[in-house]
């Protein structure tokens, strides 16, 4: 072989072996002495080049006086002047913002320099330190215009993201995640099951004209996630890191403890009879501290031809929340072997993760801010497992009553273990006969599945009357692409034009299926009628993009993708996205002078994306269902199984939106200084919403189908300053911050034009189907509408008593007002990465403002009727709110509630210390997350996703002890 | 220079570029986006390949009253917008005909479920909109069905002789169905859309049709199913027969001045007489037996006309029964002996209904099924339960106090009674009243059902006590929260302008309220959907 590639080599090089003056030499890197193969050389001002063999050799033909370039993707270039010398032996250095400057774009990548869009790319060194279990929750803060919420502390459950929320009303609202080349399930992503420890970089496009090239699924951003690979002529590595961790709530939900809720009962001259002599703190009782472990063991290495990384993981977290937990254990494999003298090259990723997901019964959360804090955890010995529950005079379990916290924890055992594998061959193949063609091919595999059961025993008072309760669930999501782009590269020397053209097609598919069987009240296990379901979508796809860039000063970006859903009947289904941006690089023109100004680039982008990802995947074909068992119906002694038609739109159509964005990117002070401003205005139509339907007219009340309109906009302001850069003691402090200021707004939501027209939304506890939330035109998605309270001379609230909005003497839902809303005006992330000799330190904050919670647990519980007007012989906790306001009976659709939530969090802090050794660097690291909240706002955390606030799982506060070995 | 290894390189680097080449332009998927469900989910022409599907989408016709889903007792289900057990048609019916009146007050706060009996409520009110919804969706199952019953489909599909003549019935059996349901919409909502199966599925936006021009499409309809309908008794229970659709009419008849201002109580005698003559008894039974979980077999069955059937094991759901059963108990009362687990504290009757009771609660008249221990007959505040008297009229226990077929104690075996024969007799002594006059036969009718209810004759009445009033309030006594009252009241005048009762206008010693109220809304959310309505007057 090695033979064929020296014939083939000679082969290229024979048309430049018959000019004068040859120069060779051998190219090496600095740091190891490795040589370097691949390393361009070329004649500066010529079109002369060529590159270095596997051995780091090179032989060019130079004239005296000229000057040779050798350059290499990250490394440092070098120029030297070539004065007749017949050997010229060159080092590279490695230069790590040379790497930092090419950021993925899609289906390719480009220098920083040329982005035209909005695009913002989140490296390894600046992600968020500590127990990190899901990627998430690495690049929370870090950039404007992306929201990552933890909405719940089960270490099972990732963090929210949304990146310039709110384009969609009822479709998913998650970005797309593409991770190494493949477009993950939007209904499935499981992001967890990528190992963070493994992620190289996020790159995050945000605009549209960004994120066009994904078409149908570029709505709501695209984040692309690259892992680490082993690289070429890497020196064998070895890294072992490992953490502990423990997690521990430092705050409860204010409800009364026993004393308090025994005064309030004698106070309210209540059956006294009914209250316990203990005194429990129930939220005590279901909480613990969590222990956690991360181990990481990666080895790496290159060699002339092939690459090769290798990584095993495994995560143990326990919950705060008593019988909570998640384990992964993970192998990840990385391999590129180089064929034909690298000019084919393939890398094979294989993603292996097995997850265990051990599901508390959450409902404990709630009942253990109800119930009665004056009874003990333990009941009579034998009976409902031995844990105080409530019963009648008879002696029979009250059903209504709340149920023992401690016992729903403990007698619900329930497990989900996944099995995930996802897997990717890409081949980059340079043509050799055009020169600057190449092919690049993605065939991925994305695979888990899944098997879960859950058990209550017979003896549980949650599901005392049927005898317990068990059920297992299992089955499988499938997710295969098959993805070939074309580019071309080509430099029009005279006409000043470098150009890029990119031209793909690709097909992916999409299997999910489930299976569910559980038992009913007799303790007979049942099947749903449709057992398993099976939904299976696919998305055929073309897609190209054409780059100009003329004489490094303007860059034109021309996008298009044409989709094809199966979501869609044959009518609709196609659809096309295109995207055009331009960017003006003064670079050279600032640069150049002395002044502050260190580079600048105006950007302006305009682009169209599309959303498909609905709830149904057969939404516009007219289906029927068949019924369960339980939902028979008796025509004389016969029992008939039914079926049911399905509602659907044969009309479903692709959802569109158009985004405009302008941007500037800036350098100062030689570009310590470094910072973006973008400003975008978006309109997304045919809106894909799940809304009333024209009665009588289809098979649904509500169906997913296109209508209404909403318009968004935003600005976002990133600044990176290196505040201190390797001063002469060796400090760097470098600082991040970002800041967003977003609004939406719904224009229109029906074909009608009544002003009046709302779609009720965000479902609260205290009574069934109430709403707090509304879709209104002209008003932000989560909207609040509520009454306006009345108060009296002294500022308490009235009961009962609300402003009569409409002044026709009637207070009924006509006099709810709409106000206030959950999506934050503005929120605003800062980082700071410093490092002074061996130390490095790091940290985080994170904020929102003008937003509102609905704390639906006061709302729900403080009020003396949700304590002793009770359904049953018995009572139950509440709120302490019930102290200051006194209400008897519940107040639910009061803006008392609606209560304003901004914060400043210190999400993540942490302080590492590098012991460096001969053979071993050995880095030590204490971190802490979710350290502390500033905020007016009386709930548990002010961070509530959607905005009701009601016995979410809290997110505790993690400490966390880590030690890194590299072995050399 | 290896002249054969460089052919081969080169061959093999133009077979990998040929194939990369040929993927990235050449081969199209488009085909593979043709997808359909592989599970149990069918297209309609696969689903009606099987002959005994056009009897289960029939079933689903009738569940469509009685079940909330698919899955039961929850999941899946045929409405969205409101919590399932809420969405079912027998609960939401109560709670526009008895919630609204003197029969019903309920503790909760869901929602604006308090506005109901206030009657203060509005086109947003959610449960307004989802019983329209039901009704509507109802009218659409049954639509969908005639579609696909038409004479042309089922020959296609090749259906035999023998099964079409069972569609036939099937056929007659669907329009019935959506007949009652316009019925429903006429009454409650007046001017309501109008669609038929000769309308598409979506994409088009219904028309609104004048409540004058509906009592003559559901007239039409009834009048033309007659003949395909099976003979009174002869069909499967909880199936419509002939005598249903004679109910519907008569009460259509009945309450035709309400709806288009004429009077037709002469038709109201020919369908109540027909009713009379068809075979059903008022059987020797105690009152109780009709609400109990063997009514379907312990005699009380033989006064049924139309039932809406329940099983505590395959018909199972958070509304219907379930609701009629759970949320009447409360406060002192023992769970067991109504055959459920535990009860839901919710309903309640005012101090009008007990008063319509000679002696109240201590009345002779076995319908005076009051629980007071722990109760008081007037109500101080709705949201608690030990205020007004509770009612034990429905039990899910059989004649010997045995719980139904569910152990667990959740859902009932209790059959409903939509239409019995108690029920045809005040309706016929009422049409007397209001054409030819009184008869004997009607005043021993009534007395029929007293003897009953007292367990001799001691209640019985004369034809001299027998008016208009005493009428209204015989149907209270005997039909209470058997969703009758609202529709009464409002023939006789006395839902809104007249009539007072506790928390009536959401004051507690009660009051009137405007006539527009007769009506209700229409839901603000199918206004602002479909263009071509037009609200009621007054909202």
């Amino acid at each position: 072989m090695n033979s064929l590639k020296r014939v083939f080599l000679l082969a290229l090089f024979l048309p430049l072996a018959a000019l004068a003056q040859t120069v060779s030499g051998v190219v090496t890197e600095a740091e190891t002495g490795q040589p370097l193969p691949g390393v361009n050389v070329i004649i500066s001002g010529t079109s002369t080049g060529t590159t270095t063999d596997f051995d780091g050799n090179y032989s060019i033909n130079a004239t005296n006086g000229s000057t040779l370039v050798f350059s290499y993707l990250g490394y440092a270039t070098q120029e030297i002047p070539y004065t007749g010398q017949s050997t010229l032996n060159i080092t590279l250095i490695e230069d790590n913002t040379s790497l930092e400057a090419v950021v993925l774009i899609g289906y390719g990548s480009t220098q920083q320099e040329d982005i035209t869009g909005a695009v913002e790319q989140v490296d390894s060194e600046e992600f968020n330190k500590g127990t990190i279990v899901s990627p998430g929750d690495l690049i929370a803060g870090k950039s404007a215009g992306v929201e990552v919420v933890k909405g719940s502390g089960d270490p099972a459950a990732g963090p929210r993201i949304r990146i310039r929320a709110g384009s969609t009303l009822s479709a998913i609202q998650d970005p797309l995640y593409v991770v190494d080349g493949i477009p993950l399930d939007q209904v499935n992503a499981n992001l967890n099951t990528v190992n963070p420890n493994d992620i190289e970089t996020f790159t995050i496009l945000k605009d549209a004209s960004a994120t066009a090239i994904y078409g149908s699924r570029a709505s709501n951003g695209v984040i692309l996630i690259t892992t680490k690979k082993g690289r070429r002529n890497q020196p064998l590595t070895v890294e072992y890191g490992m953490n502990f961790s423990v997690s521990r709530l430092f705050d409860r939900v204010d409800v009364l403890d026993a004393n308090q809720f025994r005064a309030l009962a004698v106070e309210q001259g209540v059956d006294q009879s009914l209250l316990g002599d203990s005194n429990t703190n129930w939220q005590d009782e279901i909480y613990q501290a969590g222990t956690g472990v991360i181990h990481n063991l990666t080895v790496a290495k290159g060699w002339e031809n092939n690459s090769l990384r290798v990584n095993a993981n495994l995560t143990n977290q326990n919950g705060v929340l008593k019988t909570s937990g998640y384990r992964r254990h993970g192998l990840n494999l990385t391999y590129t072997h180089r064929l034909f003298d690298n000019a084919l090259r393939a890398t094979i990723t294989s993603q292996n993760a097995n997850e265990n997901v051990f599901q508390a019964n959450q409902g404990a959360i709630g009942a253990a801010t109800v119930f009665d804090p004056t009874q003990s955890v333990n009941g009579t010995p034998g009976q409902f497992g031995g844990f105080f529950e409530f019963v009648d005079q008879n002696g029979n379990l009250i059903p209504t009553a709340p149920k023992n916290p401690l016992g729903l924890l403990e007698q619900f055992d329930s497990r989900t273990d996944n099995d995930q594998t996802r897997n990717n061959l890409n081949l980059v193949f340079d043509l050799p006969w055009v020169d600057g063609l190449s092919l690049n091919s993605n065939t991925g595999f994305d695979y888990n599945e899944y098997e879960g059961y859950t058990t209550i025993p017979a003896q549980a008072a949650s599901n005392f009357f049927s005898g317990g309760f068990d059920s297992r669930v299992s089955g499988f999501r499938r997710n295969v692409l098959i993805d070939v782009f074309g580019n071309y590269k080509k430099a029009l020397e005279n006409a000043k034009l470098d150009l890029d053209f990119t031209a793909g097609h690709s097909f992916q598919k999409f299997t999910r299926l489930d299976r569910n069987t559980f038992t009913n009240n007799q303790g007979d296990f049942v099947t749903p009628a449709i057992n398993p379901v099976i939904n299976e979508n696919a998305l055929e796809s073309y897609y190209g993009r054409a780059i100009v860039d003329y004489n490094d000063l303007l860059v034109l970006n021309l996008s298009a993708r044409y989709d094809g859903s199966s979501r869609f009947a044959e009518d609709n289904r196609w659809g096309f996205f295109p995207a055009a941006s331009v960017a003006v690089k003064l670079d050279q023109v600032v640069g150049a002078g002395e002044g502050t100004l260190s580079s600048l680039k105006f950007r302006a982008g305009v682009g169209q994306t599309g959303q498909q990802e609905i709830g149904p995947s057969y939404g516009f074909l007219g289906l029927y269902t068949p019924g369960g068992p339980q939902a028979q119906v008796q025509f004389g002694q016969d029992f008939v199984t039914t079926i049911r038609p399905e509602g659907f739109d044969s009309e479903l159509k692709w959802e569109e939106t158009t985004q405009y964005n302008v941007g500037v990117d800036y350098g100062m002070f030689n570009n310590r200084l470094k910072g973006s401003i973008d400003a975008y205005y978006r309109e997304t139509e045919d809106l894909l919403a799940f809304i009333p339907v024209a009665a009588g007219s289809n098979l649904e009340n509500f169906l997913t189908t296109n209508a209404g309109s909403t318009e968004s906009r935003g600005i976002e302001f990133g600044l990176n300053y290196a505040l201190f850069q390797n001063d002469d003691d060796g400090f760097n402090w470098d600082l991040g911050a970002n800041v967003t200021f977003s609004e939406i707004e719904i224009t229109n939501l029906t074909l009608g034009d009544d002003p009046n027209f709302e779609i009720a939304q965000g479902g609260i506890a205290g009574g069934v189907g109430n709403t707090i939330q509304t879709w209104a035109v002209g008003f932000d998605p989560t909207t609040y509408n509520t009454f306006v309270q009345a108060y009296d001379t002294e500022g308490a609230p009235i009961e009962g008593v609300y402003v009569d909005v409409n002044g026709d003497n009637v207070i009924n839902d006509e006099d709810r007002v709409k106000r206030r809303k959950a999506t934050p005006d503005a929120f605003v992330g800062l980082t700071s990465n410093m490092n002074y000799k061996n130390w490095d330190m790091s940290f985080t904050f994170r904020g929102a403002f003008g937003h509102y919670n609905y704390n639906n647990i006061e709302s729900n519980t403080g009020y003396t009727g949700a304590l002793f007007n009770t359904p049953g012989p018995y009572y139950a906790n509440g709120s302490t709110s019930v102290l200051e306001n006194g209400f008897n009976n519940a107040q639910l659709f009061s803006d008392i509630y609606v209560q304003k939530a901004d914060y400043v969090k210190l999400d993540n802090i942490s302080l590492g210390y590098l012991f460096p050794g001969d053979r071993i660097d050995l880095r030590a690291s204490v971190s802490a997350q979710n350290v502390f909240v500033i905020t007016g706002y009386d709930g548990l955390d002010p961070e509530i996703p959607g905005g009701i606030d009601n016995n979410l799982y809290p997110i505790p506060r993690i400490f966390t002890f880590g030690l890194n070995f590299n072995f050399k | 220079m290896n002249k054969l290894n460089s052919n081969l390189m080169y061959n093999a680097l133009r077979t990998i570029g040929l194939m990369l080449i040929g993927a990235l332009v050449l081969v199209s998927c488009e085909s593979e986006l043709d997808l359909e469900p592989r599970d149990g989910r069918l297209t309609a022409d696969a689903v009606f390949n099987d002959p005994t599907a056009y009897r289960a989408n029939l079933a689903k016709i009738y569940g469509g009253l009685s079940l909330s889903g698919q899955q039961g007792p929850a999941g899946n289900p045929d409405l969205a917008g409101l919590d399932e057990g809420f969405s079912n048609y027998h609960r939401l019916y109560f709670k526009m005909q008895e919630l609204t009146t003197d029969h019903a007050v309920i503790a909760w706060n869901d929602g604006t479920i308090q506005d109901l009996h206030a009657q203060v409520w509005t086109s947003g009110n959610e449960f307004i909109r989802t019983m329209y919804d039901r009704i509507f969706y109802q009218v659409a199952l049954c639509n969908e069905f005639l579609r696909q019953t038409e004479a042309d489909k089922l020959a296609e599909r090749g259906v035999d002789a023998t099964l079409a003549a069972e569609i036939d019935t099937y056929r007659a059996e669907a329009r019935f169905m959506r007949a009652l349901s316009y019925w429903h919409a006429m009454d409650l909502f007046g001017n309501v859309p109008f669609v038929t199966d000769a309308d598409p599925i979506g994409a088009f936006l219904p028309e609104q049709i004048e409540r004058g021009d509906l009592f003559t499409y559901v007239e039409s309809e009834l009048l033309d199913i007659m003949d395909d309908m099976s003979a009174p008794r002869a069909g499967e229970y909880g199936r419509a027969d002939r005598a249903a659709a004679w109910m519907v009419l008569a009460k259509l008849y009945l309450n035709a001045e309400v709806y288009t201002g004429t009077d037709r109580s002469a038709d109201v005698l020919t369908y109540t007489n027909n009713i009379i003559g068809a075979g059903y008894s008022i059987p020797d039974v105690p009152y109780t037996f009709g609400f109990l979980a063997d009514n379907n077999s312990n005699g009380a069955q033989e006064e049924f006309i139309f039932t809406l059937n329940y099983d505590g094991l395959n018909s199972q759901n958070f509304g219907g029964m379930t609701f009629m059963l759970h949320a009447p108990v409360g406060g002192d009362m023992d769970p067991a002996a109504f055959g459920i687990n535990g009860g839901w504290f919710g309903l309640r009757t005012t101090s009008a209904l007990v008063e319509r009771f000679p002696n109240e609660e201590n009345s002779d008249d076995g319908r005076a099924l009051f629980f007071t221990q722990n109760q008081t007959k007037e109500i101080n505040d709705i949201a608690t339960f030990n205020d007004g008297f509770a009612i034990t009229k429905f039990r899910n226990v059989d004649v010997n106090g045995n719980q139904g077929s569910d152990t667990t104690g959740d859902f009932p075996d209790t059959d409903f009674p939509m239409f019995r024969l108690a029920d045809a007799y005040l309706m016929h002594a009422e049409a007397e009243l209001r054409s030819t006059g009184l008869t004997g036969a009607s005043v021993d009718r009534i007395n029929e059902l007293r003897e009953r209810a007292y367990g001799d004759d001691s209640g019985d009445i004369q034809m001299g006590d027998v008016d208009l009033q005493f009428i209204l309030d015989e149907r209270s006594r005997e039909l209470y929260w058997e969703n009758h009252r609202r529709t009464d009241l409002i023939r006789f005048g006395q839902f809104t302008t007249n009539g007072v009762w506790p928390f009536k206008g959401g004051v507690p010693a009660g009051t009137t309220t405007p006539a527009f109220r007769n009506l209700m809304p229409l839901p603000a959310t199918d206004l602002g959907v479909n263009p071509n309505l037009s609200q009621n007057t007054g909202y």
